[in-house]
C-alpha cells in the first residue's frame, strides 16, 4: 500500500482530524495482523516508544524489549469496541502533534525526563469540551489504554513470569495471617 | 423427522436411563452402577474427559492470547452467557453459546448452560451447605407454594453419603440453621474474617454468624478418594478449567468414572433427549426419544426407569414436550402446575468495605472457598414485613495493587516489580444470596412454533423479581452495613447490580415437589405422581428455594430417589 492511501485511511480512522500526524513515516505499511485498527508500521514504532518510557530497559528487560506494542495491538485489536478502537487509533494518530505542541519537539528528541513529562501529561489531561478537547480526549484515552496494556503485558509476560517472579500455579496452603514482614520477597530492582 | 430404529430394540434396552450427566444425573448413574443396575447414561453435549478434555488447565496466564481475557468478537456474539463470572479465555469451551439454543425471554432471563458430560459440574462454585428443617418448613409455616413432602430426617443420611464420596471440607460449627455434616477438615478463616466472626457473636448474642463456608473440595486425601482417581486440592483457583488433581467434586472427576468402572453403565454423549415414551396400555413410560446431536436422527431407548437429570430448565422442556393422548398437557402434568412456580436465588445486592486494623498482616497460599453468613432473617419467626431471608458470602482480602500514582518510566516499573499488600487496606466484602417466592405467574413454557437448531420447541420465559425481593434486598443492605459497622469496618458501600434472574445459575422448581397430586408433580420419593416410573431429582423438583447454594441437595436427592427406585423393582 502506498503513502497515499495509508494517509487517507488515517485521516478516514482519525475522524478528519484537520492536520495529518506529522511525524517521519519510514514505513507506511499497514499492519495486516491488527485488521480492525489500519496501524501503520511507524505507528507501531511510535507505540513501542512509549511503552518503552512507561516500562523503560534498566537492569530488567522493558516493554520494548518484551514485544509489549504487539501485545496491546492485540489487545485493542480483538478486545475493545469498535468505538474504543476508533479513539485508540484517533489518540495515536494525533500523539505526534500533541508532543509537538506540548513538548515543543518530535517525540524521539525528547530526553527521557521529557518523554515522562508529556506521557504523564497527556495521562493527566483533562479535555474540555471544545473541538480540541476532542483531540485531547483521544489523547489522554490512547495513553492511558497504552498504560494500562504495558503494565499488563509486561507484568503477564513470559519473561517476568518465569525469570522475574516465577508464577506458580500452586500457590500452597492458605494462611489467613501471614506476617507482611516475614513473607517480604527481596527487593527487584527494575 | 428421520426415525431409523435399526438396531435390535434390545440393544436400545436397559433397566434405568438417566437423562443429564450434571451434579444430579452423574449421582444417579453412580448408584444405579453400585446397585447393579444396566443403566444407559444420556447427554445432549459432547464428552468432556476427565484431564484428557481439560486443554486449558495446565496453561500459564502468559500462554493465554488475551491474558484471560475473551475477544469482543465472542462477548458481541454471546451477551447473554458474557454476563456470567466464570465465563472467560480459559473457561469457553464449557459454556453453551447463547446461539447454540435461542430461547424467548418475555421477561429477562440469562439462561446460562453447560452443554458437555458433567454439565455444570466443571463450572459450580462448589459451596455445598445442607438444609435444615427450617428451610423445608418454610412454605408450610408461612403459606406460600406446598408443604414439602419430605424433611431433614428423610434427606441427612443421603447428605452424608453424598458428602463422604464427593469429599466436602467444613468445620463442625454447631448451628441448627445449617447441619454439621461428614467434612474433611475445613479451610480457615483469614485474620480479618475471624474478627468479624467474633464480632457477630458479640454483638448478636449468638444469633448471626460467619463460618467457613462448606465447599466440595478435598482437603485431607483418603484411599476412599485415590480409588476415585482424586487428590487433595492444590488451591489453584483454576477450577473452571476442570482440575487435573480431581481437588473439587466434578461428574468429570468422580461419579462418572465410578459409574461406567463399575460396568454396569453405558455414556452415550451428543444425545438430545426429545421426549419420554408413555405406553398407554402399560400405563407407564416405557423410554425416552432421542436426536443425535450431529445427525439430527432419532432413536429411541426403552428402561424400566426414567430419571430425569436435564437441569431445572430443560427437566421442565423435556416433560412438556412429552404429550401423549393420557398428558396432552405434558407427562404427569394433570395438576397444570407444570413450568409454574418456577423460581431462583436473588444475588442482586452487595456490600463492601475497608478495614483499617491489621496492618502488619496479609494472607498467602490459596484457598477454595471463603466465608459464609447462614440465615439470621426470620428463622424462627416471623419478624420482618418481607417473607424468609438471604445467607451471604463473606470473605476478606489484603488490598495493594500497583501504585497508582507511580509516575511512569523506573518509579512505575519498580513499584510493579515490588507491590506489597502494606500498600494498601484490608478490604471486605458480602454478596446476598436471596430465597425467592416461587409463584404460579412466575413460569416457563413451550413455543411450539419456533423450533431450536434440534426441532424441539423454543423455551419461553416468565419470571421476574416481586416486591418480597425488593424489600429483602434493602434489608440485607441495611443489616449487613450494620454488621459491617459493628466489627469497626468503614468506607461501607452498597450496591444493587439490577442484574436479571437467572444469573444465579439456580433456577429451580416447575415440577415441583408436594404432597397432593392436585397441586405438584412429583412426590416425596421424586417419582411424577402419575407416572412413578419417572423421577425428577434435580432443581426442577425444588418446592421452595430456601438460601443455600442448592446442587448438595440435588446429588443427594439423586441418590436417595435411586435406591428407592431399586427397592420399589425388587417388590416387583
Amino acid at each position: 500500500m502506498n503513502r497515499r492511501i495509508a494517509l487517507r485511511h488515517l485521516a478516514l480512522i482519525s475522524g478528519g482530524l484537520a492536520l495529518i500526524p506529522s511525524c517521519d513515516f519510514s514505513s507506511d505499511d499497514i499492519l495486516a495482523a491488527y485488521e480492525n485498527l489500519k496501524v501503520t508500521a511507524s505507528q507501531k514504532q511510535l507505540l513501542g516508544a512509549i511503552s518503552d518510557t512507561i516500562i523503560p530497559a534498566g537492569e530488567l528487560k522493558g516493554a520494548l524489549e518484551l514485544e509489549v506494542p504487539d501485545f496491546i495491538l492485540v489487545m485493542v485489536n480483538d478486545c475493545m469496541s469498535t468505538d474504543n478502537q476508533t479513539l485508540f487509533s484517533t489518540g495515536l494518530a494525533a500523539f505526534p502533534d500533541f508532543a509537538k505542541k506540548t513538548a515543543g519537539k518530535k517525540y524521539d528528541q525528547l530526553s527521557t525526563k521529557e518523554k515522562e513529562n508529556l506521557i504523564q501529561t497527556g495521562i493527566d489531561l483533562q479535555p474540555s469540551e471544545n473541538p480540541e478537547g476532542e483531540k485531547d480526549k483521544a489523547v489522554t484515552y490512547f495513553l492511558n489504554t497504552t498504560k494500562r496494556l504495558t503494565m499488563q503485558g509486561y507484568m503477564a509476560s513470559e519473561y517476568i513470569q518465569t525469570e522475574v517472579i516465577p508464577y506458580s500455579l500452586i500457590p500452597g496452603p492458605y494462611n489467613g495471617s501471614a506476617l507482611i514482614s516475614e513473607i517480604q520477597p527481596t527487593r527487584i530492582d527494575g | 423427522m428421520a426415525n431409523l430404529n435399526i438396531r435390535n430394540k434390545q440393544e436400545r434396552t436397559y433397566q434405568a436411563i438417566v437423562v443429564g450427566s450434571g451434579a444430579s444425573g452423574g449421582w444417579a448413574a453412580k448408584e444405579f452402577g453400585d446397585l447393579g443396575v444396566k443403566t444407559l447414561l444420556l447427554e445432549r453435549g459432547r464428552n468432556v474427559e476427565h484431564i484428557k478434555d481439560y486443554p486449558t488447565t495446565n496453561m500459564l496466564p502468559f500462554e493465554f492470547k488475551h491474558r484471560g481475557k475473551l475477544p469482543q468478537k465472542v462477548l458481541d456474539e454471546n451477551p447473554i452467557v458474557s454476563k456470567c463470572y466464570a465465563f472467560g479465555e480459559d473457561s469457553e469451551h464449557f459454556f453453551a453459546k447463547d446461539a447454540d439454543q435461542p430461547y424467548i425471554q418475555e421477561k429477562p432471563f440469562d439462561w446460562i448452560r453447560g452443554y458437555q458430560v458433567g454439565g455444570k459440574s466443571l463450572l459450580w462454585a462448589r459451596q455445598v451447605q445442607r438444609w435444615s428443617d427450617y428451610d423445608f418448613e418454610g412454605p408450610a409455616r408461612d403459606g406460600f407454594a406446598v408443604d414439602w413432602p419430605i424433611r431433614y430426617k428423610d434427606i441427612a443420611s443421603w447428605y452424608s453419603h453424598v458428602e463422604k464420596f464427593a469429599g466436602v471440607s467444613g468445620n463442625l460449627d454447631g448451628l441448627d440453621v445449617l447441619p454439621d455434616g461428614e467434612f474433611l477438615p475445613g479451610y480457615d478463616l483469614n485474620i480479618v474474617e475471624k474478627h468479624f466472626a467474633q464480632k457477630l457473636k458479640e454483638t448478636y448474642g449468638g444469633d448471626r454468624h460467619m463460618i467457613s463456608s462448606r465447599c466440595a473440595h478435598i482437603h485431607e486425601p483418603s484411599p476412599e478418594f485415590a480409588a476415585q482417581g482424586r487428590a487433595s486440592c492444590q488451591n489453584r483457583n483454576l477450577c473452571q478449567r476442570g482440575c487435573p488433581f480431581g481437588g473439587y467434586f466434578s461428574s468429570n472427576s468422580s461419579t462418572i468414572p465410578w459409574a461406567l468402572k463399575s460396568g454396569n453403565v453405558t455414556l452415550r454423549p451428543d444425545s438430545v433427549v426429545h421426549s419420554v415414551i408413555y405406553d398407554e396400555e402399560k400405563g407407564k413410560a416405557t423410554g425416552v426419544r432421542v436426536i443425535d446431536a450431529h445427525t439430527k436422527e432419532v432413536e429411541e431407548f426403552y428402561a424400566d426407569v426414567i430419571f430425569i437429570n436435564a437441569a431445572a430448565i430443560n427437566s421442565n422442556a423435556i416433560l412438556m414436550n412429552s404429550t401423549s393422548a393420557r398428558f396432552p398437557n405434558g407427562m404427569g402434568n394433570d395438576s397444570g402446575v407444570l413450568g409454574k412456580y418456577f423460581a431462583f436465588h436473588n444475588y442482586r445486592a452487595g456490600v463492601s468495605a475497608s478495614h483499617d486494623g491489621f496492618k502488619e498482616y496479609t494472607t498467602s497460599g490459596g484457598r477454595p472457598t471463603s466465608g459464609y453468613i447462614p440465615r439470621f432473617r426470620n428463622v424462627k419467626k416471623q419478624e420482618t414485613d418481607f417473607l424468609r431471608g438471604y445467607a451471604g458470602g463473606f470473605s476478606a482480602y489484603r488490598g495493594g495493587g500497583y501504585v497508582a500514582d507511580a509516575r511512569v518510566g523506573m518509579d512505575l516499573k519498580n513499584s510493579m516489580l515490588n507491590k506489597t499488600p502494606a500498600d494498601g487496606p484490608w478490604r471486605v466484602g458480602s454478596h446476598m444470596m436471596g430465597e425467592t417466592i416461587p409463584k404460579e405467574s412466575n413460569f416457563i413454557a413451550l413455543d411450539s412454533e419456533k423450533l431450536d437448531p434440534y426441532g424441539l420447541p423454543t423455551l419461553k420465559f416468565n419470571v421476574e423479581y416481586d416486591d418480597n425481593d425488593e424489600k429483602m434486598i434493602i434489608d440485607y443492605q441495611e443489616q449487613i452495613s450494620e454488621m459491617f459497622s459493628k466489627a469497626g469496618f468503614t468506607d461501607i458501600s452498597v450496591r444493587d447490580d439490577h442484574r436479571v434472574p437467572g444469573l444465579d445459575i439456580h433456577e429451580m422448581g416447575g415440577v415441583r415437589m408436594g404432597k397432593d397430586p392436585k397441586t405438584s408433580m412429583l412426590n416425596g420419593n421424586h417419582q411424577l405422581h402419575d407416572v412413578p416410573n419417572v423421577y425428577v431429582t434435580d432443581g426442577a423438583s425444588m418446592t421452595s428455594t430456601s438460601t443455600q447454594n442448592p446442587t448438595l441437595t440435588y446429588m443427594a436427592f439423586a441418590a436417595r430417589a435411586a435406591h428407592h427406585a431399586v427397592n420399589e423393582s425388587k417388590k416387583g
